[in-house]
C-alpha cells in the first residue's frame, strides 16, 4: 500500500534494535486513550448504580472525541494510520484468516485484514453507542444536547438498541484480544508492547511517513471546520430547554400550607387525579387532620392541577404517574419509588438531617426544580452527636 | 408630677398583668378568645390540657405532646420528622401573633388529637400557657 500520495518529509527510521516505527504518537495515544473510556463506559454502564451516570457520560463524550479525531486521522495520519492503507478486499481477508487458523500470517507493517475489520467495525459500534447514549441522555434525562429534542418515551426505547450494542462491543473487545494475542503467537511480534512502542520488530516492516505539510495544512482547515460546525451544534442544542421540565414559577400559598408538615412536594410527582384525592381527603390526611378553608384549598388544587405529572416529560413524572394501586395517593409508595430507593438503609431516613423517606429535597438537591438528576442526589452524613 | 406616677404605675401594672412577653398582637388573639369563653383563662390549667393523653383523636397523635415535645421550650418534630418550632413564646417571639393561623392549627391538632373541635376556654388556657413560658 506504498502508492498513498507521501512525498517529502518522509521520516525513515532505520532498523535498530528497537525495532520499526509503525505507528505514530495520535494513534497509540487514540487507542489506550479509547482503551480507558471504554473500561470507563462499561463498568459505570454494566455495573455502577444509575446514579453514577455523570461518569459514564463524560466517558461517553471523550469517546466521541476520540472517535471523531480517528475519523480525520483515518484521512489525514501518517502511512499504517489511513483507512485506505487497509482496506483489504474480501477475499484477502478471508485467506488471512484461513492462513491465521492454519498457524500461518503473511506479513503486514500496519494493521492486518483481520484487524482492519475489527477497527472499522468497532468504529461503527463505538459511533452507535454515543449516538444512541445522546438520544438517552436526552429522552430518558433530559440532559445533553438532544436534551430540548427527544421524548421521554423515545429515550428509554432506545436503552434496549444501547445495551444490546454494547453487548456487541464486549463481544469485538474479547475478538480483538484473543486475535491480537493469537497473531502475536504466529508473528512472534508483540503487538500490544508495538502498540505502546510503536515499533515492531520484523525487519521487513515498512516504516511511518508523517503527512507532509500540504496534507497536514488541508487537515487542520478541516478540523477547524469539523470542530466549529460541531461544537457550534452542540451548543445551539445544548441551549435549547428540556423539552420535558416544565419552567414554573413555585406558588407561595401551596409552599406554606403544604410545606408545614413536610417537604412541599414538586407538582410533577403525581398525577391529577391523585392530587385531587389528597385535596379531597385533607381532613383525614395520612391520618392527620390538614383541612383547609375551601378558597386557599380551591386556589392550591389550582396550581397542582396545572403542573401535575401529565404536564410533564420528566424521568420522575414518567415513572411516578404509575400510582400504588393500594394508596393512589401515595409517592413513595409507588413501585417505582420502592425500587430506585430499595438499597437505601431505613436508618439512613431517619437521620436528623433527612428526617424522613418523604423528604426528598434532603438527598434529591434539584428536587424543587422537578428534575430530579442522577448528578444532583447527594445522600447527607449523619450528623456527628455532640460530645457530652 | 402626679400624673407621671400614675402613669408608669399604669404601666407597670399592664406589663406584671399581662402574660408572658406577650405583645398587642398576641393579645389580640387571646382577647378574642376571652370574649367567647367569657371566663378568666388559667396557665396551669392550659399546661394540663398540653400534657393530657387523648383517646378520642387519631391513634398516630394521642396528645399535643406527640409532636411539640414534653416541653414548649423544645424544638418539636412533625409525624414525618420536619422540625417545629418551640411553643414557647419566649423562644418563638412570633408564635400565637395571627388569629387566622392559630384558628388553623387549633382546628386541625384538636381534630387529630381529641377528635373534635377545642373549645375557646382550652384554647385560652393553652395560648396563656404557651405564652407565660
Ligand atoms: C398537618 C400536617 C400536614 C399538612 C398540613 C399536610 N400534610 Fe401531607 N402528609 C402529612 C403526613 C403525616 C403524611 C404521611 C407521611 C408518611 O406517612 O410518611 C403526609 C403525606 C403526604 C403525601 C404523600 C407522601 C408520600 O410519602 O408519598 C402527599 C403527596 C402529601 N402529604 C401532600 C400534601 C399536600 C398537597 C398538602 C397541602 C394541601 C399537605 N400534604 C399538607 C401531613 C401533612
Ligand atoms: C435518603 C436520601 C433520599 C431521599 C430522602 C429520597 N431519595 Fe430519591 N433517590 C435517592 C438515591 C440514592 C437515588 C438513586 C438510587 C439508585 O439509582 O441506585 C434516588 C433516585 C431517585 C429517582 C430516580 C432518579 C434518576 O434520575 O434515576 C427519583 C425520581 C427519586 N429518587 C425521587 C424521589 C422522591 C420523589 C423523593 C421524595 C418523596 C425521594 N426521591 C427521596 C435518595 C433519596
Ligand atoms: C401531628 C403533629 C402535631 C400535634 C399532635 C399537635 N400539633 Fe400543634 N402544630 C403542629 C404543626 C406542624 C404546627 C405548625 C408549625 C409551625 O407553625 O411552626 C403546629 C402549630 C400549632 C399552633 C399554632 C402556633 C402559631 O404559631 O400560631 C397551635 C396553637 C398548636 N399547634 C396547638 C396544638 C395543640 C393545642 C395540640 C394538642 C391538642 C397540638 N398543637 C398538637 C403539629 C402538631
Amino acid at each position: 500500500m506504498s502508492d498513498i500520495p507521501f512525498n517529502s518529509d518522509v521520516e525513515r527510521t532505520k532498523s535498530s534494535p528497537r525495532g520499526v516505527r509503525v505507528w505514530d504518537l495520535p494513534v497509540r495515544i487514540f487507542h489506550w486513550g479509547l482503551v480507558l473510556a471504554v473500561t470507563i463506559t462499561l463498568v459505570t454502564g454494566f455495573l455502577a448504580p444509575e446514579w453514577r451516570l455523570d461518569i459514564h457520560v463524560w466517558a461517553g463524550y471523550a469517546i466521541a472525541l476520540l472517535v471523531t479525531f480517528r475519523l480525520l486521522w483515518g484521512l489525514y495520519g501518517s502511512r499504517h494510520a489511513r483507512f485506505a492503507s487497509f482496506v483489504y478486499s474480501p477475499k484477502k481477508t478471508i485467506e488471512h484468516i484461513k492462513g491465521v487458523l492454519r498457524g500461518k500470517s503473511a506479513h503486514y507493517s500496519g494493521h492486518n485484514p483481520a484487524g482492519a475489520v475489527m477497527v472499522f467495525a468497532l468504529l461503527v459500534v463505538l459511533a452507535t453507542l454515543t449516538v444512541s447514549g445522546i438520544i438517552i441522555l436526552g429522552g430518558q434525562e433530559n440532559l445533553g444536547p438532544a436534551a430540548g429534542f427527544i421524548p421521554f418515551s423515545t429515550g428509554v426505547e432506545t436503552v434496549s438498541i444501547h445495551r444490546l450494542v454494547a453487548y456487541g462491543l464486549l463481544f469485538l473487545i474479547a475478538a480483538h484480544v484473543i486475535g491480537m494475542l493469537v497473531e502475536s503467537h504466529i508473528s512472534r511480534e508483540n503487538l500490544a508492547r508495538a502498540m505502546i512502542t510503536g515499533r515492531k520488530q520484523d525487519a521487513a516492516s515498512q516504516p511511518i511517513i508523517m503527512p507532509n505539510a500540504t496534507i497536514n495544512s488541508r487537515a487542520l482547515v478541516i478540523v477547524v471546520i469539523v470542530g466549529l460546525t460541531g461544537g457550534g451544534a452542540y451548543a445551539i442544542m445544548s441551549a435549547t430547554p428540556a423539552s420535558g421540565i416544565v419552567k414554573f414559577s413555585p406558588d407561595d400559598t401551596y409552599a406554606s400550607e403544604c410545606g408545614d408538615c413536610h417537604y412541599a412536594y414538586n407538582p410533577s410527582l403525581l398525577p391529577r387525579n391523585s392530587w385531587q384525592g389528597i385535596m379531597a381527603g385533607l381532613d383525614d390526611h395520612f391520618g392527620e387532620d390538614a383541612s383547609l378553608d375551601s378558597e386557599t384549598a380551591n386556589s392550591i388544587l389550582a396550581y397542582l392541577n396545572k403542573y401535575s405529572s401529565e404536564a410533564w416529560d420528566s424521568e420522575a413524572a414518567n415513572n411516578l404517574r404509575i400510582v400504588s394501586v393500594k394508596n393512589p395517593l401515595s409517592i413513595t409508595a409507588t413501585a417505582y419509588w420502592r425500587r430506585r430507593h430499595g438499597e437505601i438503609d431505613k436508618k439512613v431516613f431517619e437521620q436528623s438531617n433527612i428526617g424522613s423517606k418523604g423528604n426528598c429535597v434532603a438527598c434529591h438537591r434539584d428536587a424543587d426544580s422537578g428534575r430530579f438528576d442522577d448528578a444532583a442526589i447527594f445522600i447527607p452524613a449523619p450528623p456527628v452527636p455532640p460530645k457530652t | 408630677m402626679k400624673s407621671l406616677t400614675s402613669t408608669i404605675c399604669t404601666v407597670l401594672l399592664i406589663v406584671f398583668t399581662s402574660p408572658g412577653f406577650a405583645g398587642p398582637q398576641q393579645d389580640a388573639v387571646v382577647n378574642y378568645y376571652k370574649e367567647l369563653a367569657k371566663r378568666e383563662f388559667s396557665a396551669s390549667r392550659g399546661e394540663a390540657f398540653f400534657r393530657a393523653k387523648q383517646t378520642g383523636g387519631k391513634p398516630a397523635t394521642p396528645s399535643c405532646t406527640t409532636c411539640h415535645t414534653s416541653s414548649p421550650m423544645n424544638t418539636g418534630k412533625t409525624r414525618v420528622n420536619k422540625p417545629i418550632a418551640p411553643m414557647a413564646l419566649s423562644k418563638t417571639p412570633d408564635r400565637f401573633s395571627d388569629l387566622k393561623k392559630v384558628e388553623k392549627w387549633f382546628g386541625r391538632n384538636c381534630r387529630s388529637v381529641l377528635g373534635r373541635e377545642c373549645t375557646a376556654l382550652e384554647k385560652g388556657d393553652f395560648l396563656t400557657f404557651m405564652i407565660s413560658q
